[in-house]
Parts: structure tokens; sequence; C-alpha cells
């Protein structure tokens, strides 16, 4: 078998075309004359080997096929492996050298073909679509594996009928291998080839094996399964179907379940819209949001004094400090937080300040009206009137030191000339410890009261400068606060009422007569107060005038 | 707990009693020391000796195609084939053509595979140190260079066992004992082509001398396995 010829050999010159050899044992060489056509009689070209191991003479073939052309055959006397050998091709006459190739025995080793090929059929899947097949070969008689003078290994191949692509499996040392996989109804083609293990030369190709399994119609199998399996569906889905009719209501509940609507935990809505005042002050004082330990906890409430010791100041300073008409220019703010929104923020966390600079800030201790002390910061661009004026509700309401005893809701009942509101009480039913906890509820409600006043009085800010001018004098200017807007402004809930149907609990007259300072709830509702009963409901001297 | 204890006990004197009754001979081990170990038959010595040797022979071509691949220019191929015939193994008389081959005796095959094992010792420690040297070596190239070695020294203890106990004859599993006169391999740093051709050389002569030893351990396999049917045709 001549090896394959490349397309650059007939341009060349006599060359050597390949040595090979099947079985370790012996070896061929080929050679090609090449363009040269005068040396293509035989004899023309020699060949000549030298084995170095041996000696460094030139010998000539031993061998020259008769029956193919252009072949020199090394027999097993002449073969030594692990020997390298040196062929060189020679034309005699002309004394030249045209080719020469060295090379060892075990490395020009190439395999004759596996022999024996047949197949069994392994199984059929139980569609009747795929088989597998156990392929046998038996290794080429050349070569010698019974004795261990060659391992090999063998390559399969297979593929469909006439389609171009080979399928190709992993090399086994043994003589069989099994196909997975193949498709019933095609027929297959499969082949062997081999070669020495941890050598690179492939052997010839074995003649190919055709294989083929027809298919068996195994239909009536399929058909009970699939209507099998179409009854289950059919049932689990009528199952289905039963349950969400039974089970619907909870079903609904699970998967739809209801949107809360908005409500403070443990208060009735209904009760908001109808309820009495009582009621609704328990309800919400002891109400965990409403903690005014706020309101504990600062010392400096105690601090603040009201001193009336100057009269003319005071006369001056308070109407001021209440209506804002002396436009001092100077809104000395109390600034707990150096932010520039208008005070949100700041309600809810509000620092101590310093008791010095609080009482500074006392009307006593200024001469012009710096006293607009509050716990909120404001923005300077907001209506200076507005400002003090909502200032100034807030200050006396902050100031109080005697929160502690307050009701939910209260109302405004009389002014201070310090500019303190003086509230009336609710209507009380509540037990002593209740009312602790009720404190401590007001407090906390007075301070959003007093932040939502502080952006929302505004309406009440106009009203205040709407009412001032027409004051007669700063003993009749502390306004009543109209109770539509104070309401409507102090809370902006819908919880409350409409200022219509509650306006007669709120609007209670008579002013607190006992110098201790009555509960006052974080409700207030202005009223117009008479001078007197302000000064003695803080038990205040009146001021000499 | 006994009973289980017990049962495993008789489960391993089962097995171990069908090896006896296999016929199988095991291999009488004792150290120096006196301490037993595990034994092993003839049989199973042999098959784990040869599956060093092929191990041995693939892992060397590996080598070789490594660094051909890296360092050898394909036109230094041809001059390596022709250099075959320097490998620092001629000088061991190994018959090379099977007939040859196949009419030595067993003694004579186990005793050139011991000498072709102990000549390679030191002629890869050699090149493990030159491979080294390389900038570009690759990773597996060095590995395999190393594990190669550490196997050799492994296989080389099996043959001395196998050689003690099928021919009954004692030697020394040391390769001390080989002339290392011829080595060419001092100290010297030769030049990077001159290197390479050198490395290059000594792993061709290191695939074809793990071929020799496994071909003539699979020889004696057979013999021992089968008298009558590898015998010379």
């Amino acid at each position: 078998m001549l090896p394959s010829l490349s397309a650059s050999d007939a341009n060349k010159g006599p060359h050597l075309t390949g040595c090979r050899s099947s079985e370790q044992v012996t070896f061929r060489c080929w050679w090609s004359s090449g363009t040269f056509q005068n040396l293509s009689e035989p004899g023309a070209l020699r060949i000549f080997y030298q084995t170095k191991a041996l000696s460094s003479d030139w010998y000539e073939c031993p061998d020259y096929t008769q029956t193919v052309k252009n072949e020199c055959y090394f027999n097993k006397t002449f073969t030594r492996i692990w020997t390298s050998y040196c062929i060189q091709l020679r034309s005699v006459p002309q004394n030249t050298t045209y080719d020469e190739a060295c090379f060892t025995v075990e490395n020009i080793v190439y395999p004759d073909p596996p022999v024996g090929l047949n197949w069994t059929l392994l199984n059929v899947s139980r569609s009747g679509l795929h088989f597998d097949v156990l392929v046998r070969w038996t290794p080429p008689p050349s070569a010698d594996v019974k004795t261990g003078w060659m391992s090999l290994v063998y390559q399969l191949q297979y593929r469909v009928k006439n389609n171009t692509y080979w399928e190709m499996q992993e090399l086994e040392s043994g003589t069989q291998q099994s196909i997975y996989g193949l498709h019933t109804d095609k027929e297959y083609e499969v082949r062997v080839r081999c070669k020495m293990s941890a050598f690179n030369n492939f052997g010839e190709f074995s003649d190919s094996v055709f294989l083929q399994v027809a298919q068996i119609p195994s239909k009536e199998s399929t058909f009970p399964m699939a209507l099998v399996l179409s009854f289950i569906l059919i049932g689990v889905v009528i199952l289905l179907i039963f349950i969400v009719i039974s089970q619907q209501q909870r079903l609904m509940v699970i998967f739809l379940p209801p949107i809360p609507a908005p409500k403070i935990k443990g208060i009735d809505p209904e009760l908001l819209k109808n309820g009495k005042l009582d009621q609704l002050d328990s309800l919400l004082s002891s109400h965990d949001m409403y903690k005014p330990d706020f309101y504990h906890e600062d010392p400096w409430v105690e601090f603040i004094q009201l001193d009336i010791d100057d009269p003319a100041d005071k006369k001056n300073s308070d109407t001021q400090h209440l209506l804002g008409l002396s436009h001092s220019g100077s809104s000395h703010n109390l600034n707990l937080k150096n932010d520039d929104d208008s005070g949100r923020a700041s309600c809810y966390d509000p620092e101590i300040p310093d008791p010095e600079d609080l009482a500074s800030l006392l009307p006593n201790h200024s001469e012009q009206g710096e006293h607009q002390h509050s716990l909120v910061s404001r923005s300077s661009s907001a209506n200076p009137d507005f400002q003090q004026e909502s200032e100034v509700v807030e200050t006396p309401i902050q100031t109080q030191p005697s929160w502690v005893n307050m009701d939910f809701y209260a109302q405004v009942s009389d002014f201070t000339p310090a500019g303190e509101v003086m509230l009336s009480p609710g209507q009380l039913n509540t037990s002593p410890e209740k009312k602790k906890k009720e404190e401590e509820n007001e407090k906390k409600i007075q301070f959003q009261l007093v932040c939502d006043g502080a952006y929302t009085s505004e309406t009440t800010a106009r009203q205040f400068s709407a009412d001032v001018p027409s004051s007669p004098g700063p003993e009749q200017e502390y306004q009543a606060f109209p109770t539509q807007g104070v309401e409507g402004n102090l809370w902006n809930g819908d919880y409350l009422v409409s200022v219509n149907d509650s306006q007669t609990p709120y609007l209670l007259l008579e002013p607190p007569p006992a110098p201790v300072l009555p509960p006052i709830s974080d409700y207030t509702v202005a009223e117009p107060p008479s001078k007197s009963s302000f000064l003695a409901a803080y038990g205040l001297s009146a001021q000499p005038r | 707990m006994n009973t289980v204890k017990v049962l495993q006990v008789c489960v391993c004197v089962l097995i171990l009693g069908q090896f006896l009754v296999s016929g199988a001979v095991p291999l009488d081990c004792k150290d120096d020391a006196g301490s037993r170990c595990a034994s092993i038959s003839q049989e199973k010595l042999l098959d784990r000796v040869i599956q060093h040797a092929e191990l041995i022979y693939r892992v060397s071509e590996e080598c070789c195609t490594l660094f051909e691949d890296m360092f050898v220019p394909y036109p230094l191929h041809v001059l390596i084939n022709q250099a075959g015939n320097t490998c620092h193994s001629k000088h061991i008389p190994i018959p090379t053509s099977k007939s040859e081959i196949q009419q030595i005796s067993d003694s004579w095959l186990l005793h050139s595979v011991l000498f072709l094992v102990q000549s390679w010792m030191e002629p890869l420690l050699y090149l493990q140190t030159t491979l080294d040297r390389y900038d570009d070596a690759p990773n597996a190239l060095l590995s395999k260079t190393k594990w190669v070695s550490d196997k050799l020294l492994s296989l080389e203890q099996g043959v001395v066992v196998l050689i003690r106990k099928m021919l009954d004859e004692g030697i020394m599993a040391s390769s001390t004992i080989f002339d290392h006169t011829q080595s060419p391999y001092d100290g010297q740093f030769p030049e990077v082509l001159e290197s390479v051709i050198r490395d290059y050389h000594l792993l061709t002569c290191f695939k074809k001398d793990t071929h020799k030893m496994e071909t003539f351990l699979k020889l004696l396999k057979c013999r021992q396995s089968n008298k009558l049917s590898c015998l010379p045709q």
C-alpha cells in the first residue's frame, strides 16, 4: 500500500514517498522518480540504508519487491527496532543522492486494519425509536498482540449512510465497543481503525459494516398511556375546581386580602364622627402615639419665669409680644435647629436649649421686642407678622410648666399679659393615674399641635392680624381664636368632626377660678377671655397700671 | 457490636480464602525489620509493573511532544531522528529485533529492564534541572518530568522484587551500582541551542527506552501466563 502522495510530488525530482511498517517486524520504503522520466525504469534509482548502531556503512536495499514498483522491502532479519535507520535514494550511474530520510522503526508503524467486524443488537428503546448495538472485531492478523509485542488501541467511527460526517468514538483498547442511541429506520455504516498505543500513526480503516433495525410500530402501547394521562389530568382539574368552589371564601381572603382602611388602632372611626368629647379624650390620651415624654424631660421649662416687675416694659412688651405690633425687626428666634425649612422636622426632635439663653429672652431682659422664643426655628423668609403671631400663640403653650394636668382637649380661656394662654379644662372624668398618662399624651400632642400650628396657623395669624386693629386696647387685644380656623388648622385630620357639631362642648366660657392651673388639653379653643380671669388663672398679681 | 465484628472478620476470611483457593502464590513480604506487609501475587505484581511501564512510556511521549512543540523548530526533527543511535543506553546489549527478543530468557528480559530503569535515573534528574533553566518551559513538562522520575523509582523497586521472586536472585535495588562515568552531564551550562538539542535528544532516547521496557515486560507477562502461545513462531 502506498502512502498518500502530496500534490507537489509531481513537480519534484526523484524522492522517497514514505516508509511504513505494519507489524513492527518488517518495513517497506517507496520512492517516486518524479519529473525525471528517464529515471523511471527499474534499477535507475536505488535505495541505500545505514544503521549507525551497527556500522556506518551504507547498504543497498536487501529486497526490491518484484510485484510492486519502486518498493524496497526489509525483512525481519534486516529490521531492528529502537534503532534509527537512514535511507537514501540514489542514482548510481550519476552518483547523486536525490533524497534521504531517517527514522526508527517503531515510529513508522501503521498497523493493518482490524478484521472481522460484526454487530449485535443490544436493545431497542421503549418507544421503538432508538436502539443500541455492540460492535466487535478482531485485531489485524499481522499484528502480534497476543504475545504483547504490539499493544493496539482502536477507534470506531459510524455515520448514517451517505452522510458526509463520521461520528467518532473514544479510543478503545479492547476489541469491542457499544454504540448507543441510534435511530431505527436509518441505515448506519460502521468502521474501525487502530494504532499503537501512545503513538500517533493510525492505520487504514477496516471494511465498513452496515446495520439497520426496523422500527417496530408500537402505537398501541402509547395509546393507553395517553388515555390514562388525559384521565388523570381531567380528574385533577375537577378536583381543583371543587376545592376552589368549596373554599371560596377562604381563598378570597388569602388571595385577595381586604385593603385596610386607614385607622388608628383601637379607635372606631364612627366614634370620631359622632362620639362625645370625653370618650375621644380617653381614647386618644391612652393612645401610645401621644406620649409627651418630651415635656417631662425639658428642664428648661421650669426655668422660664414670668417677671412682671417692670410695668412699663410689661405694658408694652406683652401686648407687643402677643400681637407683634412692635416690629422690632429682630425676631429673636431661639433656633434650636438651624435648618431652613419651616420647622417641620425640628418639631419632633427639638434640642434642649440653654436655659440662660432662654432666660435672656424673657421679656424682662429684653428692652425691645426680642422675646420671641419658640421651640421651632423659623425661616426668616416667612411673613414676620405671621411668625411673631404664631410664635406668640405657641410660646405660652410651651412655657407653661404645669401642663401635667392637661386633658386631651382643652380650650383657651384667657391670656396672660406675658402672652401665655390660659386654658380651661375639658370635661374631666379621668382617674389620677390616667391623668398622668393623659398629661404625657397631652404634652406630646401639644407639641405636635404647636408644630402643626407653626405652619398651619396662617389662617390663624391672618385672623389675628385682622382682629388686632379693631382691638380697643392691649387688654382687649387678646383675641379669641376663631374656632373654625383653629380647629381646622390645628388638626388637619379628618377625624375631628366639623366645627358646628362639636362647638358647644368647646365653648366653655367660665374662667378657671383656682390658682392652680387646671388640666388643659392639647386641643385648644380660644375664647374671648377677660383680663382678670387670665391673670387669676396664672396666679399673677395684676399689673400696676 | 460483637456480632458485627465477627461478621466482618468472617467476610474478610472468605475473601482472602478465595484468593488462596485460586492458586495465586502470595509473595512473602518481609522487610529487613521483619515486619509483615500486605502480600500480593506475582501475577498481580507483574500487572502492576506493566501498568507502571505503560504509564511512564505515555508520559515520556507527552514530554517529548511538549518539548518539541515548545523549543524545537521543525527542521531539527530530522536531525534528532538521525541521532537516534547515540542514546547512552546503546551500551547495554539489548536485542532489538523481535526474533531475538523472543529467544532470550526471562531472566535476561528482566535484567535488561532493570538496567534500563537504573540507567535513566540520573539523566532524568539532570533533565529536571536543565528544563528548569528554560524561561518558558511549560509547567506540564516540568511536572511530568518530575513525575516520571518518581515513578521510575517505584518501577525499579517492582522489578527488583520480581527478579527476586521469579528468578530467586538477590539483587541490589540501588542505582549507584550503575556506572556513572559515562554520563556526560556535568555541571556545565551549555548554550541555548546546544542545550535544546541535547535535551531533545535525551527525551527521545528516554521515550524509546521506555517503550522497550514496556514491550519486554509485556512479553514476559505473556510467557508467564501462557507458555505455549507465547513461544516464538
